[in-house]
């Protein structure tokens, strides 16, 4: 490590270990940040060692988003369980969080066996769950608070620190339930019970990789999930070293979290195609950036296949009741066959062509908005506005499409498609719609585009008793077809 | 950024509060008391108590009462509470202002801990002193060689609660 040439002495060592030990970094900013693009990363590191400068030039390309966590000494703790929460909400099925509830209140046996107090840590397991319910409810309503839902409750210190305390007391207890798997990874002969109280349970400890692995191993990977650490340091080679825990038995690809950590410090990473639905971004948010951002994502179907494999409802490794009857944690367990060809006919695919139309609308209408808002003057944008529910692109109208979901009368058999428009009110009859609908550069011609988003619109027809009567031009059109 | 604004307050108001968690503490102290351990707070906002703690039997500090102030900082029970003996002790892990020197008022505090593991911690401290990092160096000594002596030091030192209602 050091040079030979210069030793300090123990008591510089002491000295400098004493300082090491009370250093306490100032910590500012949100406990978890917006989401924002990780360029931001590389520019941190553009001036920095060639090492660290080599292997952040290439992280953008990989991972496209990353979000700040606190360094308040929780940081790592925080990463996971917020990005396990994120996960929930992105596979976004109501019964995965209904079997991840049943499945963590199962869990109590194993605190219990690690005796804490019931009546005590009740009031963690609770915050834990009341943010379970609230996202599971977003989820149901489809209204895309979720997210806002999730981070607002992580950056209330007390709801926060509520959950990450509930996480540690798991990690605790797997740990202790399933001793062998980390003994091996402590100090020779240390006490289990010991290092758990001054490594997991504490309540100043940051997170240390026998807790990542209880974590992972206690709530990640049941859950049908994989945890990826990419350990951002100074050792040699090009490429950010990776470690991945991925669930047993979970063929395909898994909904990942993902966490960056640089020492002494995690911060959560995205791949570009983790990010499936756009946050609704708070409106003071800036707009070309985020619908550049979207519209990227959009465009590439292909790569959003594997996740849309994810939204079938049955589609996880493990049911309640499969894998979580009791106590029974089979921890080592040799993946037995996973039920995932075979659909669970009981949970009601019911959201699904919601969604669909959800998402189509965006595909459709975010291209049209991005070419006009981002290519002429910015205030003429709101005269092309479309019904006055469609505010902005960027937020994603499920509230929209849902509210009005049950009224939705699609009178047409066949292998169609419905039209986004079929779901307005008014469509069928006819309703004049009185918004204008014009730009600067077409006013209100009939060349201008934006008509095709008037739901009456009609496109100009051939009349042939009309041509007949001015001229023989027509006669030209009607022979060439 | 809006998100910062607002959060920095340690108690949101969404969750539970510190006054919360302090008042559900002190019912299950009232409603399960646990023998030899009292505590409750000073006023109505709950962030300084007194407790007290009686000295366990078969140790020189049997039949004497001590007591104890508590503060409760905006980040309990993430945080441990300050604790200082109020009673005068002589005791190896006890300086004379009666600071303490416990594992569990430092890196060993958990959320899990409590008012009531905290004065239970320290009841059992004071039969079994952790020698090896003393903050009272002569006390340290005498319990390990003289257990006479430590025992003569122990009475000189403490008051009773009317005699430190005199002092103050």
């Amino acid at each position: 490590m050091s040079g030979p040439a210069y030793m300090p002495s123990d008591e510089e060592l002491a000295n400098l270990q004493k300082l090491s030990n009370e250093y306490q970094p100032e910590v500012t900013g949100p406990l978890v940040g917006e989401r924002q693009s990780s360029s931001a990363i590389t520019t941190e590191y553009a001036n920095a060692d060639p090492v660290y400068r080599v292997k952040t030039a290439a992280l953008p390309s990989k991972y496209a988003y990353f979000r700040t966590c606190r360094g308040d000494g929780h940081c790592g703790w925080r990463a996971i369980a917020f990005t396990y929460y994120e996960a929930l909400l992105r596979v976004g099925d109501v019964g995965l969080f209904q079997q991840e509830q049943a499945r963590l209140k199962s869990m109590h046996n194993l605190l219990n066996a690690a005796n804490f107090p019931e009546h005590v840590y009740i009031d963690f397991v609770d915050e834990a769950f009341e943010l379970l319910d609230k996202l599971q409810n977003s989820v149901r309503l489809m209204d895309g608070t979720g997210a806002d839902t999730l981070l607002q409750a992580f950056n209330d210190m007390s709801v926060a620190m509520a959950i990450i305390t509930y996480f540690k007391l798991l990690a605790s207890a797997w740990i202790q339930a399933y001793p062998d798997e980390f003994v091996p990874y402590m100090e020779y002969n240390q006490d289990i019970k010991t290092y758990c109280s001054l490594n997991i349970e504490a309540a100043q400890c940051e997170i240390d990789h026998i807790g990542i692995a209880a974590l992972a191993e206690a709530i990640i990977k049941p859950a049908g999930f994989a945890l990826e650490v990419l350990y951002l340091d100074r050792s040699p080679g090009e490429e950010i070293n990776t470690y991945r825990y991925d669930p047993s038995g979970h063929d395909g690809n898994p909904q990942t979290l993902r966490l960056l950590y640089r020492p002494g410090h995690y911060d959560i990473l995205y791949k570009a195609e983790d990010v499936q639905q756009p946050l609704p971004v708070p409106s003071q948010a800036p707009l070309q950036v985020a619908l550049a951002g979207y519209t990227d994502e959009f465009v590439p179907m292909a790569s959003n296949m594997p996740d849309v494999m994810t939204l079938i409802p049955g589609m996880y490794p493990t049911g309640i009741g499969q894998r979580w009857p009791s106590v029974s944690y089979d921890y080592n367990s040799t993946p037995a066959p996973q039920p995932q060809m075979t659909p669970v006919p009981t949970y009601a695919p019911a959201p699904t062509p919601a969604s669909s139309v959800a998402s189509s609308h965006q595909e459709y209408v975010t291209p049209v908005h991005a070419s006009h808002v981002n290519h002429h003057n910015p205030p003429t944008h709101h005269s092309i506005q479309l019904e006055p529910p469609v505010t902005l692109p960027i937020h994603p109208p499920p509230p929209m499409t849902i509210e009005r979901a049950p009224q939705m009368t699609v009178e047409r058999g066949g292998p169609f498609r419905p039209s986004m428009y079929e779901l307005e009110p008014g469509f069928h009859s006819g309703q004049p719609h009185a918004l204008p609908f014009q730009t600067s550069i077409f006013r209100n011609s009939h060349y201008n585009t934006a008509h095709f988003l008037n739901p009456d619109f009609q496109p100009e027809e051939w009349s042939p008793d009309a041509e007949y009567a001015t001229g023989n031009r027509g006669r030209h059109k009607s022979t060439s077809q | 950024m809006a998100l910062t604004s607002g959060h920095n307050a340690p108690n949101g108001s969404r969750g539970q509060t510190v006054a919360q968690r302090l008042q559900k503490e002190l019912m299950d102290l009232m409603t399960k008391p646990t023998a030899g351990i009292t505590a409750f707070p000073d006023d109505e906002n709950m962030t300084r108590w007194t407790a007290t703690i009686e000295g366990p039997a078969d140790t020189p500090y049997a039949n004497l009462t001590f007591k104890l102030a508590m503060r409760f900082g905006s980040t309990y029970p993430y945080e441990a509470p300050s604790v200082v003996f109020k009673t005068p002790i002589y005791h190896p892990n006890v300086d004379f202002s009666g600071r303490i020197c416990l594992d569990i008022l430092k890196d060993k505090w958990s959320a899990l801990v409590g008012i009531e593991g905290l004065l239970v911690s320290l009841q059992s401290l004071l039969g079994e002193p952790n020698n090896s990092s003393p903050l009272n160096g002569q006390a340290a000594e005498l319990w390990d060689n003289d257990m006479e002596a430590f025992k003569r030091h122990v009475l000189a030192r403490h008051k009773t609660s009317e005699e430190l209602d005199l002092d103050a």
